[in-house]
C-alpha cells in the first residue's frame, strides 16, 4: 500500500495551502482588522477563552506524553500484574491512585486513554480519571488554602471526589457495554512521537471546543443571578454544581472561586468543588473527542448526578 | 488534514506560546507568573513535535478536522491581542468578592503613605478588630472602574489564582475625585472611610476611599493580583 499522503499532489494536498490562506489572513489581520476587534465584551471574551487554553495547554502537553510513555514504554503485563485480577477491587484501588498525579483534568483523559488501550478494565481507568483532578496533593492542598480555618472543606472534598469516582466506577463495571466506549485505534507501530502528534491534535482540537463555550458562558452569565438561589439547599447545590459545569474552572484554581462565593452554603460549595473536576465544558468536549459522543452522552449524566447526590450526603454530615 | 499542514499547526501553535512567554509578557494577562516556564516546555514541545513531523518522511495518519481548531487561540492571541481584564469584568455593582486569604492578624501601618494591595485594603477594612487602617493614608494601584452610585467611581483590580478564567474583581469605592477615563490605570492615595454605624455589614459593598490624589500611570507588568 502506497503511504496514504504522499503530501504532493491529489485532494490531499490542499491542507498546506489552506494553511497558507491561514497564514496570510493573521498577516493582514494585523493590520486590517485589528482596530475593529475592540469591543470590550469580545476582548473579555477573548481574554478567557485564551486563558484557558493557554493555561491547559502545558497539563494537556503533559498527559499526552504520559499517556504515549505508557503506550510505548510500560508492557500491558504491568497493569495486570500491579491491579487486583477482580474488576470490583481494581476500580478503588485506581480511584485512591488518581492521588499520586498531581494533574488537572485535561491530563487524565489523555492518560486514562492510554491505560485503556494498554488493557487496563475501561471501568478502573474511568475511576482514576475521575479521581485524579479531584484528590491529587496540588487540589488538596489548594483548597486548604483557600479555605483558611475550615480544613473540613479539604476533607469533605477528598472523600466526596473518591467516591464519586469509585461509584462511577463500579455503575460502569456493571451496566456499561464496550460498544459505547471507541478506544484508539493506534497501530503498534505507531512510534512515541507519532501517539504524541496525533493525541494533541485531537484532544487539543476538543480542547478549543470547551474553552470557547466555556469563555462564552464565563462572560454572559452575571454572577448576581446566583444570589438570588443561595436560599434553598436543593437549588444553591444545583446551582452551584452547573455553574462548575459551564465555568470549567481548572480544578488547582477552582477552590478560590468556591471561597469567594460567600452567599452560598458548604454544601454547595462542596457540590461546586466536587463536580468541577469531573463534569466541565471543556472536559466533556474532550471526552467526546478522546472516547466518542455515546460515551460521554452516558458517562456525563450518570458523573453529574452521582456527584451532586454524594456531595449532597458528605456536606451534611461533614460539614 | 494531512500530515504536513498537521506539522504546520503545531509549529504554528508552539511558536505562539513561545512568543507570549519569551519574546513579550502578553502570558502575564492570561496566567500567573509561575507558569511561565511550564508554558515555555510544553510550547517547546509542541514546536519540536511539528517539526519531527516535517523532518520524518514516513506515513502519517490523516489528522482529525478538528485539529483545525488549534488555529483559534493563535488566531486570538496575534489578532485580538486579548487585554487583561478590565473594567467589563469589573463592572457588577453587587458585594465584591472577599480576598483569598484575608488575614485576622494585620502588621499596624507606619510611613506617611503606605502603598498595599487592593486585596489587603479590603482584609484591613473588613476583617481587621484593630480598626489599622483608621487615618493612616494609603496608596492603591489599580484602574479605573464607573460606578452607577452618585459621586463616586471605583478602583480595581482582578484577583487570579490560575488563570483569567478563575478571575474575581477586589474593588474599592473613591470618594472626592473626579472619574479618570474607565480602564485608566492609576495610583490612588487617600484615607479610608469607615462604615457608618447602622450601615451594611462589612464584606457586602466595597470599602470607602476618601482621595487626596490621582495619578494615571501605565499598566503594570503583572496586570492581576
Amino acid at each position: 500500500m502506497p503511504p496514504a499522503d504522499s503530501g504532493r499532489k491529489g485532494p490531499s494536498s490542499f491542507g498546506p495551502w489552506v494553511f497558507v490562506a491561514v497564514l496570510g489572513l493573521l498577516l493582514l489581520g494585523q493590520f486590517v482588522y485589528a482596530p475593529y476587534l475592540t469591543s470590550p465584551a469580545l476582548q473579555t471574551w477573548s481574554t478567557v477563552f485564551v486563558a484557558i487554553c493557554v493555561q491547559a495547554l502545558p497539563f494537556l502537553v503533559f498527559g499526552v506524553l504520559l499517556s504515549a510513555a505508557i503506550t510505548a514504554f510500560v508492557p500491558a503485563s504491568f497493569w495486570t500484574r500491579a491491579l487486583p485480577k477482580r474488576a470490583a477491587l481494581a476500580v478503588p484501588v485506581a480511584g485512591a491512585a488518581g492521588a499520586v498525579l498531581p494533574g488537572c483534568e485535561c491530563a487524565s483523559v489523555p492518560v486514562a486513554a492510554g491505560l485503556i488501550s494498554r488493557g487496563v478494565t475501561p471501568a478502573a481507568a474511568l475511576a482514576f480519571l475521575l479521581s485524579s483532578p479531584a484528590i491529587n496533593p496540588v487540589v488538596i492542598v489548594a483548597t486548604v488554602v483557600a479555605f483558611p480555618g475550615q480544613p473540613m472543606m479539604a476533607v469533605a472534598r477528598f472523600v466526596a471526589s473518591l467516591v464519586v469516582a469509585v461509584l462511577v466506577g463500579w455503575v460502569w463495571l456493571r451496566f456499561g457495554k464496550g460498544e459505547w466506549l471507541r478506544t484508539r485505534r493506534h497501530h503498534d507501530h505507531a512510534g512515541f512521537a507519532e501517539a504524541m502528534r496525533h493525541d494533541l491534535l485531537h484532544a487539543g482540537g476538543f480542547l478549543v471546543v470547551g474553552g470557547m463555550a466555556a469563555a462564552t458562558m464565563n462572560v454572559i452569565v452575571p454572577r448576581e443571578w446566583l444570589n438570588a438561589l443561595a436560599g434553598n439547599l436543593w437549588v444553591s447545590v444545583l446551582a452551584l454544581a452547573l455553574l462548575a459545569v459551564v465555568l470549567s474552572i481548572c480544578s488547582e484554581a477552582d477552590a478560590f472561586v468556591a471561597a469567594s462565593l460567600t452567599a452560598f452554603s458548604p454544601t454547595a460549595r462542596l457540590a461546586f468543588l466536587v463536580v468541577g473536576p469531573m463534569v466541565d465544558l471543556k472536559l466533556i468536549a474532550l471526552q467526546t473527542g478522546t472516547f466518542g459522543r455515546r460515551f460521554a452522552a452516558r458517562f456525563v449524566p450518570l458523573t453529574f448526578s452521582l456527584a451532586v447526590l454524594v456531595s449532597v450526603v458528605t456536606g451534611t454530615v461533614l460539614l | 488534514m494531512n500530515r504536513l499542514t498537521q506539522s504546520l499547526v503545531l509549529i504554528l501553535l508552539g511558536g505562539a506560546v513561545l512568543r507570549i512567554t519569551t519574546v513579550s509578557n502578553e502570558y502575564l494577562n492570561y496566567v500567573k507568573p509561575g507558569f511561565r516556564y511550564f508554558l515555555i516546555a510544553a510550547g517547546a514541545t509542541v514546536l519540536v513535535l511539528g517539526a519531527i513531523g516535517l523532518l520524518k518522511k514516513e506515513d502519517g495518519h490523516r489528522g482529525p478536522w478538528v485539529a483545525w481548531l488549534l488555529t483559534l487561540p493563535v488566531f486570538a492571541i496575534f489578532l485580538i491581542a486579548p487585554p487583561p481584564l478590565g473594567s467589563y469584568a469589573a463592572r457588577s455593582e453587587e458585594a465584591p468578592a472577599r480576598p483569598v486569604g484575608a488575614l485576622t492578624a494585620y502588621t499596624p501601618l507606619t510611613g506617611p503613605v503606605s502603598a498595599m494591595t487592593i486585596g489587603e485594603f479590603l482584609g484591613r477594612a473588613w476583617g481587621d478588630t484593630t480598626k489599622s487602617l483608621t487615618g493612616k493614608k494609603v496608596k492603591l494601584t489599580g484602574f479605573a472602574v464607573p460606578s452607577k452610585k452618585r459621586g463616586q467611581w471605583y478602583v480595581a483590580r482582578m484577583q487570579i489564582a490560575c488563570c483569567a478564567a478563575d478571575a474575581v474583581p477586589l474593588k474599592v469605592a473613591v470618594l472626592g475625585a473626579p472619574a479618570p477615563a474607565e480602564n485608566q490605570w492609576i495610583e490612588v492615595t487617600g484615607t479610608w472611610v469607615p462604615p457608618r454605624a447602622g450601615g451594611p455589614e462589612p464584606g457586602t459593598v466595597a470599602p470607602e476611599l476618601d482621595a487626596t490624589d490621582v495619578t494615571e500611570i501605565p499598566q503594570p507588568v503583572e496586570p492581576y493580583e
